[in-house]
């Protein structure tokens, strides 16, 4: 993945959380992962168009994904409703956004696609040809994992 | 046969008296089309038909020429964009325009072809084609079966079985480079821990074996035959330099000063002008259109930087691409963004540079050639075949099994008439790849 995408991502990330969860966040050390990556249990994904092609994709587990959307909405929520989803997509595309804007003001064009959300148990991604950089961040309600798979195209 | 009329003819006759003044030597028809500016004519007897559309089916992870499938009266055909397929320029146009289309039949196969504009259909006398000459046009010679003038035009003719038969992409890359030397490779990855493999074995050898396993733990150098060569003319080295003292290597200061030497010159720096012309004189001197290079294990992006002027002096007019990775995140995020002291730059580069906020940098020209890529070798890339893959010092860092894995890849992504690169010290060490290198560049084409 070019090495200008990468700071958007971390930074928008970073900027968001905060701003919606207001508390401490961590962002953990990057990597990169090739072939199928398991999910943690609540998977928003957000695709990519544009001058390249791919996905960003916010992974947590279903308690984390709970207090984070509890945190959001101002009321203590403990089913995986439809408002908690809502909430959870609603996160996945507000930081794509801020990501997309920022690549925008670099001169790299990216279009998006409406969010969607994953849940269930033992579920993994798998991204043919395209390893993806994962993202791990620490906030009081959880660890969320943002994992950005995102290629050139040819 | 200037009397019967398809119903492509009808749809675009000659004018009559062009018609009538050649009626009695016909007997080549051609559909005339234009890509990027110039006439381009097909046989008649190739082209099913012609037609109008747009909104292809995209599908995924096909050559970048291939613009998606169609459904043709019920029949799926995929759509060719020849345009992109010989690296033409591509005209901008509404999102809804439609495309002009040729469907052609290669023996049992249909498929569309994209151009620019369908023309007409024109009648020419087989004598009057005269074979193609190789400066011209942009299209490969290989791809052109012969030139035709007809009313004032000059028309190129393509053959397309050659184009588009499966066979065309091994005759497309004949090998430029110079049968090998007689130099001999050793074959096999040797285990990197032969010490402890043989017990048995001369004390020497049993050394040398944990001065091997040392490489690897301290610096993860795995010996094989990637560098054997060069590990046994260093070994004999360190025995005389520590003659007396321990040979063995006990932390990774020890292991660092055996491997002192090892890197090619010009590591971590810019390239000098010497380095520069010998990796120069090895590449292909046909001025072609677009050359694609893969730099892995490009760390901060000084062999990059270096790499990308090297080819803007050497093929000023050719559209240079260079992926550029490192799995180091540290190294490759300052990549980008480098600034350089214009007194401490060798001469070749000066030319590049401009003034930036903070000091030098180089063009935006050479800037936009290169993709500096968070990425890991080990896994899976989308690169498209590449004409240069410079990848020195790098495969001797990996595990024995992860250096074939790479080896293999860069097969995989090199061109036919392709060139590896690897460190001066290293060598591709399988029957796969023949040594065309000299001196301190270690140059390879496939074999």
């Amino acid at each position: 993945m070019r090495v200008e995408y990468i700071n958007p991502f971390v930074e928008s990330a970073f900027n968001v959380l905060k701003e919606v969860l207001q508390g401490e966040v961590k962002r953990g050390e990057l990597y990169l992962k090739s072939t199928s990556i398991p999910v943690m249990g609540v998977a928003a994904i957000v695709g990519l168009a544009g001058d390249v092609e791919g996905r960003v994709l916010f992974d947590m587990d279903k308690p984390t994904a709970l207090r984070v959307a509890s945190v959001m909405n101002g009321e203590e929520l403990k089913t995986m409703d439809e408002l908690v989803k809502a909430t959870i997509t609603e996160l996945a595309n507000m930081i794509t956004a801020q990501a997309v804007t920022k690549l925008h003001e670099l001169g790299f064009k990216f279009d998006l696609t409406p969010p969607a959300i994953f849940t269930g148990e033992n579920m993994e991604v798998s991204d043919q040809d395209v390893e993806a950089l994962i993202v791990p961040m620490e906030t009081a309600q959880g660890k969320l994992e943002i994992n950005v798979a995102i290629r050139e195209r040819g | 046969m200037t009397s019967q009329t398809s119903p492509m003819d009808a749809m675009i006759l000659e004018r009559p008296e062009e018609r009538k003044e050649r009626a009695d030597k016909v007997d080549f028809k051609m559909v005339t089309f234009s890509l990027g500016g110039k006439e381009y004519g097909i046989d008649i007897m190739n082209v099913k038909e012609i037609a109008r559309a747009n909104r292809f089916t995209y599908v995924p992870n096909s050559a970048p020429f291939v613009r998606g499938v169609y459904n043709l009266r019920g029949d799926i055909i995929s759509i060719i964009d020849l345009r992109i397929m010989f690296h033409l320029p591509v005209e901008k146009r509404e999102e809804d325009a439609l495309e002009s289309l040729l469907i052609l039949r290669v023996e049992d196969h249909v498929f569309g072809v994209i151009v620019d504009s369908i023309d007409k259909v024109v009648g020419v006398s087989r004598t009057s084609i005269q074979p193609p000459h190789p400066i011209f046009g942009d299209i490969n010679v290989k791809y052109i079966q012969g030139i035709v003038e007809n009313a004032g035009k000059l028309y190129i003719i393509l053959d397309i079985a050659k184009i588009f038969s499966p066979k065309a992409e091994k005759e497309e890359h004949p090998s430029r480079y110079e049968p090998p030397s007689g130099a001999s490779i050793p074959t096999e990855i040797s285990a990197a821990r032969t010490g402890t493999a043989r017990p048995a074995a001369a004390d020497a050898e049993m050394t040398a074996g944990f001065v091997k396993e040392g490489l690897f733990s301290f610096r993860h150098f795995a010996v094989t035959s990637v560098n054997e060569t060069w590990f046994r003319a260093r070994y004999k080295e360190w025995e005389r330099l520590r003659a007396g003292t321990d040979l063995q290597l006990h932390e990774e200061a020890d292991a660092d000063a055996f491997l002192e030497g090892f890197l090619s010159p010009y590591s971590g720096t810019l390239w000098g002008a010497d380095y520069m012309d010998a990796v120069a004189s090895f590449l292909p001197d046909s001025d072609l259109r677009s050359f694609n290079v893969w730099n892995p294990g490009c760390g901060k992006g000084y062999e990059t930087w270096s790499l990308a002027c090297t080819l803007r002096r050497k093929y000023p007019q050719s559209r240079v691409k260079i992926w550029a990775n490192d799995s180091d995140l540290l190294a490759i995020s300052m990549a980008p963004n480098m600034v350089f002291d214009a007194s401490a730059v060798p001469e070749p580069y000066r030319a590049f540079l401009v003034k930036g906020m903070n000091g030098w940098t180089f063009d935006q020209a050479v800037r936009d050639s290169i993709f500096f890529e968070f990425h890991d070798v080990l896994n899976s890339n989308s690169l498209p075949p590449v004409d240069l893959i410079v990848c020195r010092d790098m495969i001797s860092f990996l595990a024995p099994e992860e250096q074939k894995r790479v080896l293999a890849d860069f097969q995989d992504k090199l061109k036919g008439t392709g060139l590896l690169i690897l460190g001066t010290h290293e060598t591709a060490a399988t029957g796969a790849w023949r040594p065309v290198g000299s001196g301190a560049v270690s140059a390879f084409a496939k074999a």
